[in-house]
C-alpha cells in the first residue's frame, strides 16, 4: 500500500485537495445560507415547525437520489456535487440555529434594546453571538456529512477522493482494487477528522470570551 | 433541550451524534403536518409518477427498465434490505446497549460507543466498497455494511435511555422487592422506549437511503434504476428511480415515526 501512496501521491494530494476544498466551499455556503434563514424563521414564528419539517424531510432523502434528480439539472460533474452538498449541509446548520437563536434569553434582548441597539445591531451584536456555538455544533455535523456525500458525489464525477473507491470499485479482482478502495475511504477520514479539528479551533477563537467554556 | 445543545461536541464523530440527541431529544409529539401530510404528498407525488409512466412514451430501453414487474422486484429487494438490516441492528444494539449499562459493564461504555462512532466517521461507501472486496459481492455483505452503519444510533441511544431513567425510580422497585431482572423489564426499559426508538427511526432512515447504494455491489435495491439512468443516460430511468427511492424513505420515516408513537408508554404521555 505504501507503494501504491508514493506511486500516486501527486494524484491522491490533488484529489484530496479537492475533497476538501469542495466540502469546506460547500459548507461555507451552506453557513451563511442556513444563519440567513434561520434569522428568518426566527423572526416569523409560524414557519419555526416548517423549517423543522423541510429539514427533517431533507435529511431522509437518500444523497444519491438527489445526486440522481439534480444530473438532469445541472450535468454530470462538479455542479451537481456542489449543490447537493450543500443542500445536505444547510439542514444541519439551520436546525442548530434556529434552536441557538430561539435559545437566547429574552431579558438580554430587552436589554440590548433598551441601551439603543438597532434589531440589526442586536442580531448581529448579541443574538449570533450568544447563538454561535450552537450553530458550529451544526456547522460540524455537516462538514462530516458532507465528507461522505462528496465521496459518493465522485460517481456522477464530482471532485475529491471518492474517485479512488469507485477505481477500486471497478477493478475489483485487479492488484490495487484494495489499496485505490482503501487509500480513498482512510483519506475521507483523515480529511474529516483535519476539518474537524479547524472547525474547534475556529470555534475557540470565534466564540465571544464571555460564553466561552 | 437549548442547554443540551450548546456544549460543543467533544470528538469529531460526537458532532453527529449530537445531531442524533437533537433529534430524539424532541419530546414534542410530531405535527400534523408531518403525521399526515408527510404521507399524503408522498402518494400524490407517487400517483403523479405512476400516471406519467403509464402514459409517457419510452423507448424500448426504457420501457424494460420501468417494466412494472421489475419495478416491483426492485421495490421488494430494497424494503428487504432495509427491514433485514434494521433487526439484526436490534438484535444486536439493543441487547448491547442493556448490556453496558448494567453495573459490571458499565464502564466500557464510553469505549465501545467511541469506537461505533470512529466507524461512523467512515464514509459509507468506502465501507461498502471495502466489504465487498474482502468477502464479495452480495446480498449478505450489503447487510453487514448497513448494520454497522446503522448500529451508532441504537446503541447510543439505548445507553442514553437507560441511563436517563430516574435512579429514585429503579431504587423504587427494588424496594418494592422487585429482581433486577423485573426492575429491568418493567421499569427501566419501558421508560427508556422512547428514547430507543427514536434511535431504531434514525437507524432505518440510515439504511433506507444507504441500500440505495447495494446496487453498487449487486444487492439490488431502487438504486440500480439510479445507476442505470447515468449509465445510459436515460433520464426517464433516473429521475423515476430518484422518485421511488425518495418516496419510500419518506414513507419508512413516516413508518419509523408512527411506531414511535405506538410504542410510547401511556404513562409518558
Amino acid at each position: 500500500m505504501w507503494d501504491y501512496i508514493t506511486e500516486r501521491h501527486a494524484q491522491l494530494l490533488y484529489q484530496s485537495y479537492q475533497h476538501l476544498s469542495l466540502v469546506i466551499q460547500c459548507v461555507l455556503l451552506a453557513t451563511v445560507l442556513a444563519v440567513a434563514l434561520a434569522v428568518f424563521v426566527h423572526r416569523n414564528p409560524r414557519v419555526v415547525a416548517l423549517a423543522g419539517g423541510v429539514s427533517a424531510i431533507g435529511l431522509t432523502i437518500p444523497s444519491f437520489a438527489l445526486l440522481g434528480l439534480l444530473i438532469p439539472i445541472a450535468g454530470i460533474g462538479t455542479a451537481t456535487s456542489v449543490i447537493a452538498v450543500t443542500f445536505y449541509a444547510t439542514l444541519p446548520i439551520l436546525r442548530n440555529a434556529v434552536v441557538g437563536l430561539a435559545g437566547v434569553d429574552n431579558s438580554l434582548i430587552e436589554s440590548a434594546r433598551g441601551m439603543g441597539m438597532g434589531a440589526i445591531r442586536t442580531l448581529l451584536r448579541i443574538e449570533l453571538p450568544l447563538a454561535w456555538p450552537v450553530i458550529l455544533a451544526g456547522v460540524r455535523v455537516s462538514a462530516q456529512m458532507s465528507m461522505g456525500i462528496a465521496a459518493i458525489a465522485a460517481y456522477v464525477l464530482g471532485p475529491g477522493l471518492g474517485s479512488f473507491i469507485f477505481t477500486g470499485l471497478t477493478q475489483i479482482g485487479g492488484a490495487n482494487a484494495l489499496n485505490s478502495a482503501l487509500v480513498g475511504t482512510l483519506g475521507v477520514v483523515l480529511l474529516a477528522l483535519v476539518l474537524d479539528a479547524l472547525l474547534l479551533l475556529a470555534g475557540r477563537l470565534t466564540t465571544s470570551r464571555g460564553i466561552r467554556a | 433541550m437549548s442547554v443540551l445543545d450548546t456544549k460543543p461536541p467533544a470528538g469529531i464523530a460526537d458532532a453527529k451524534a449530537a445531531a442524533a440527541s437533537l433529534a430524539s431529544s424532541q419530546h414534542r409529539r410530531p405535527s400534523l403536518g408531518l403525521m399526515i401530510g408527510q404521507p399524503l404528498s408522498v402518494v400524490v407525488v407517487l400517483a403523479a409518477w405512476a400516471i406519467w409512466r403509464s402514459q409517457a412514451e419510452l423507448d424500448s430501453i426504457e420501457q424494460r427498465q420501468l417494466d412494472w414487474g421489475l419495478l416491483g422486484r426492485l421495490t421488494v429487494e430494497h424494503l428487504k434490505l432495509t427491514v433485514v438490516a434494521t433487526v439484526i441492528v436490534l438484535a444486536v444494539a439493543v441487547p448491547l446497549g442493556i448490556a453496558l449499562t448494567r453495573p459490571r459493564l458499565r464502564r466500557a461504555a464510553p469505549i465501545v460507543v467511541a469506537v461505533a462512532n470512529a466507524g461512523q466517521a467512515a464514509p459509507v461507501i468506502g465501507l461498502i466498497v471495502l466489504l465487498a472486496i474482502w468477502l464479495g459481492f452480495g446480498f449478505w455483505t450489503a447487510i453487514l455494511a448497513l448494520c454497522l452503519y446503522a448500529i451508532l444510533p441504537v446503541l447510543r441511544n439505548t445507553i442514553v435511555g437507560l441511563q436517563g431513567v430516574d435512579r429514585t425510580l429503579v431504587e423504587a422497585g427494588r424496594g418494592m422487592g422487585m429482581s433486577n431482572r423485573s426492575v429491568l423489564g418493567r421499569i427501566e426499559l419501558p421508560l427508556a422506549v422512547p428514547v430507543i426508538m427514536a434511535g431504531i427511526r434514525t437507524a432505518l432512515v440510515l439504511v433506507v437511503g444507504t441500500a440505495t447504494l447495494a446496487t453498487f455491489i449487486d444487492a439490488g435495491g431502487l438504486g440500480s434504476l439510479i445507476t442505470t439512468g447515468i449509465r445510459l443516460l436515460r433520464y426517464p430511468v433516473l429521475i423515476s428511480g430518484a422518485i421511488l427511492v425518495a418516496a419510500l424513505a419518506l414513507l419508512i420515516d413516516w413508518a419509523g415515526r408512527v411506531l414511535e408513537e405506538i410504542t410510547r408508554p401511556r404513562g409518558l404521555g
